[in-house]
């Protein structure tokens, strides 16, 4: 009877394994793994799992997603770098692998990673309730300006990019506010829905829902283009204020992994990029369809990370 | 109205949609009864799936993994004492002793029948008064927060039994381990010892997998190694008689009640409201002995009110567009994804929909409920397995839950680690009640403490009696910690 603890133990484990070993052929000749930085259900999963059944059409093989949650996504970032750079293990690449390093998470940013592609990005979006005495962001800014620190504005985390946004807008308009950190846009988004606070910033298809029933309303979209979910609404380049630091997402390999291997993925995301489905997923959930191919998006993400890891330490001393 | 009712009835009566639906429960039942896999990672998994089908079929599906996990979450709880998901924690203080004194097939049936209760209860608040219960969740601010963790907390004492002072001292350490991680407001990272694991506290799931799960395996283990098993005896009934049902009727409404406003209120799911059930039980109860050692009503309300706590939550992601807890958040992402944006809108634009989702979540109910009462008896025989085997079992299906939960080998550590403690505060008769509570209302009321203050700059009276939801909770707390001390001192 003793014995059969330890039977069941060692049946479980070997099972575990079986199907570890499979014969090696031309890329991609067994599944490749997506790891994803946040937990399931979010617009991260989303936007992995969704690139990950369209690529893998394209590509032939499974491309399984797993979640490995953590740190604004440093664990899934430096988890990622580590492996071996063979192609097999992907990783998804949100506007935070240029932030981690500036908040002293991990030693990781675009500079050790292997980019792929970017496909699609979320501008922040500043939004009052309907009653609100404010029809501008210009007469936000100047309520603003009048009281400093009077206004109580709810963002989705201190550190995550929907703060940074606001942060800049105090930075470019020369505002004071006070700031009321939530977990999650969800979250401070129905704390301005109760009358808890007098702002929130979101991303743009997290406060849709609510602007379209008439009780939020938009003051501004933080991005230079005008957001499509938004024709109406104001962007803050074209008030005058240069400031604004969308969302995005993208994908990344481990540093090293070879260019034939490179130029495949490249091309199946870029088929997935392209196809109905992702068009569709981007307009349902409020993202800009995006596409940025290696070099442009090693480009861009090396100029965030630059910017963020000048910006950040000031930013941050500026909220006192 | 009846019109749109007929219409989002007929929508999903066809077969592809009640198969979806059917397939959806059972893996739902799947996710939900191995530990370490929940509900919200069931949907999150499968959403993309659906796409490429229908959006009745789709969320279907995905109705039925929700509507199917949460109940069975409440089957480990009951048979091994490891809660399936966090919703079921209170199922397994009264569900497991009653199965370890024999009577495995009555609280699985108990947990199968109570649960369909709280459901059909919860969805019958959101197709008749959906909004009225969103503005109530709307009302709760930072302070509302802080008044419901605070009462929350207040109910150690009741969860600590007789061993008031013990467990005090265990919600205080639940307290503690709650504070690792990023400070909420400042984000400044808190006793991480410069590990970026930690970076967002303590996993939960891992540790009451450990403290509960592993923790009984070393009891038992301490207890029961190498003596002769005692013949297994009957598996007993799994129909409540009527007395029964007598008993756990009231607890039955409180519970679904209970669970449908907690599970409305974003940020609070099926884990605190099963709690505050359970406990609003235990106080009114003719009963309060029995409680913690297989009491029909702590069970009846627990089941209710984690199964309540899924109308609730679908009520506030339906009509606000806001999710009610964790699952719903990911549900949000389903319907956008078939066109569907939930939100004020969607009950003046598409109410027929609203009703197919009343209807798919009430079948649903019906579905899991049946799936219970079939599964029960051959389930309760899980029991008869020889203990090293159950042992091994459990320890197994720990591990891989711990990992599987963020593909973190740290989880596992941390439940083995809380696995040990977890053992040793046992055998010290220290209850682990308060410790769970501790850990899940910690950060909640820490949080919102702190958001209050900012809202009303730092001033302490203005934040306690801000509404008259917060000085309910304030009140409510006060009472449960001084009723108590004055009927001691009547009764002595």
């Amino acid at each position: 009877m003793r014995r059969g603890g330890w039977r069941a133990l060692i049946v479980g484990v070997a099972l575990s394994h079986v199907s570890c070993h499979q014969e090696e052929g031309p890329y991609p000749s067994k599944e490749l793994k997506l790891i994803v930085q946040a937990s399931p259900g979010g617009i991260s999963d989303t936007v992995s799992r969704f690139m990950a059944a369209l690529i893998e059409k394209d590509l032939g093989v499974p491309v399984v997603c797993e979640n490995k949650p953590g740190a604004s996504g440093a664990l899934a970032f430096s988890y990622v770098a580590r492996r071996a750079p063979d192609g097999y293990t992907l990783g998804h690449a949100p506007v935070e692998i240029a932030v981690v390093r500036a908040l002293g998470y991990a030693d990781v940013g675009p500079d050790n990673m292997g980019l792929i592609c970017l496909v699609s990005k979320i501008p922040a979006v500043l939004v009052v309730r309907e009653d609100a005495p404010w029809n501008s962001f210009e007469e936000f800014l100047s309520a603003a300006r009048r009281e400093p620190g009077r206004l109580i504005m709810a963002h989705s985390g201190t550190g995550s990019i929907w703060h940074f946004n606001s942060l800049l807008m105090e930075q470019a308009a020369d505002v004071r506010v006070t700031y009321l950190p939530y977990g999650g846009s969800s979250q401070s988004l129905a704390s301005l829905l109760g009358g808890h606070v007098d702002a929130a910033i979101a991303g743009t298809g997290e406060a849709i829902a609510n602007v379209q029933a008439g009780r939020l309303k938009v003051l501004a979209v933080f991005d230079k283009a005008r957001s499509r979910l938004y024709p109406e609404a104001p962007t803050s380049y074209e008030l005058g204020y240069e400031f604004g630091a969308p969302a995005w997402s993208g994908f990344f390999t481990p540093v090293g992994v070879p260019e034939e291997i490179l130029d495949r993925l490249e091309s199946a995301f870029h088929k997935g990029f392209e196809s109905a489905e992702w068009t569709k997923l981007c307009e349902e959930r409020g993202m800009e369809a995006v596409y940025m191919g290696r070099d442009e998006f090693r480009e861009f993400a090396l100029e965030q990370a630059e910017f963020f890891s000048e910006e950040i330490p000031r930013l941050l001393t500026l909220e006192r | 109205m009846t019109a749109d009712l007929l219409t989002g009835l007929l929508a999903i009566l066809q077969w592809k949609v009640l198969g979806f639906l059917a397939v959806g429960v059972l893996l739902g039942a799947v996710f939900g009864a191995l530990p370490g896999l929940t509900a919200t990672m069931g949907v999150a998994i499968l959403t993309p799936l659906t796409f490429w089908v229908s959006a009745e079929q789709g969320l279907a599906m995905l109705l039925g993994i929700y509507c199917g996990a949460i109940p069975a979450g409440g089957i480990p709880a009951i048979l091994i004492n490891v809660p399936g998901t966090p919703a079921s924690i209170a199922t397994a203080w009264d569900g497991y002793p009653l199965a370890q004194k024999g009577h495995a097939g009555l609280a699985l049936g108990i947990n199968a029948l109570l649960s369909a209760v709280g459901q059909l209860t919860s969805i019958f608040f959101l197709a008749v008064a959906a909004f009225p219960i969103a503005s109530f969740a709307l009302r709760f601010g930072p302070a509302e927060y802080f008044g419901l963790a605070l009462f929350g907390i207040s109910l150690m004492a009741g969860v600590s039994g007789e061993r008031v002072g013990k467990g005090m001292l265990a919600g205080m350490l639940g307290l503690a381990l709650a504070t690792v991680g990023l400070d909420p407001m400042t984000a400044y990272p808190r006793y991480t010892f410069g590990h970026s694991e930690f970076l967002d506290g303590i996993a939960f799931v891992p540790v009451m997998i450990g403290l509960f799960g592993l923790a009984e395996v070393l009891v038992q283990i301490s207890e029961r190694w190498g003596k002769v098993e005692p013949a297994p005896g009957k598996l007993g009934r799994i129909w409540p008689d009527a007395a029964q049902w007598k008993r756990m009727f009231v607890p039955m409404l409180t519970g679904a009640g209970i669970g449908t406003f907690v599970g409305a209120v974003p940020a609070a799911g099926g884990d605190i409201g099963s709690v505050i059930a359970w406990e609003q039980t235990r106080r009114t109860s003719r009963r309060k002995a029995e409680f913690g050692k297989g009491s029909l009503e702590g069970l009846a309300a627990s089941c209710a009110a984690c199964n309540g706590a899924i109308g609730g939550a679908m009520t506030t992601m339906l009509t606000l567009g806001i999710p009610g807890d964790a699952p719903s958040a990911v549900l949000i992402g389903a319907l956008l994804i078939h066109g569907i944006q939930p939100g004020p809108l969607l009950f003046r634009d598409h109410r027929s929909f609203i009703f197919s989702i009343v209807f798919l979540m009430a079948f649903a109910a019906i579905l899991v409920m049946l799936v219970g009462l079939l599964g029960a008896k051959p389930l309760a025989r899980a029991l008869r397995i020889p203990n090293p085997w159950l042992w091994a079992g459990i320890v197994l299906f720990g591990t891989v839950g711990s990992y599987a939960l963020n593909n973190a080998v740290v989880d596992v550590w941390a439940m083995f680690f809380a696995g040990i403690a977890g053992f040793l505060l046992r055998k010290a008769d220290v209850p682990l009640g308060p410790l769970v509570l501790g850990l899940i209302l910690g950060p909640m009321m820490e949080s919102n403490l702190r958001r209050a203050l900012i809202l009303s700059r730092g001033d302490w009276l203005g934040t306690l009696f801000s509404s008259p939801i917060v000085v309910f909770f304030l009140a409510a707390t006060l009472l449960s910690l001084l009723l108590p001390l004055l009927k001691k001192r009547r009764t002595t």
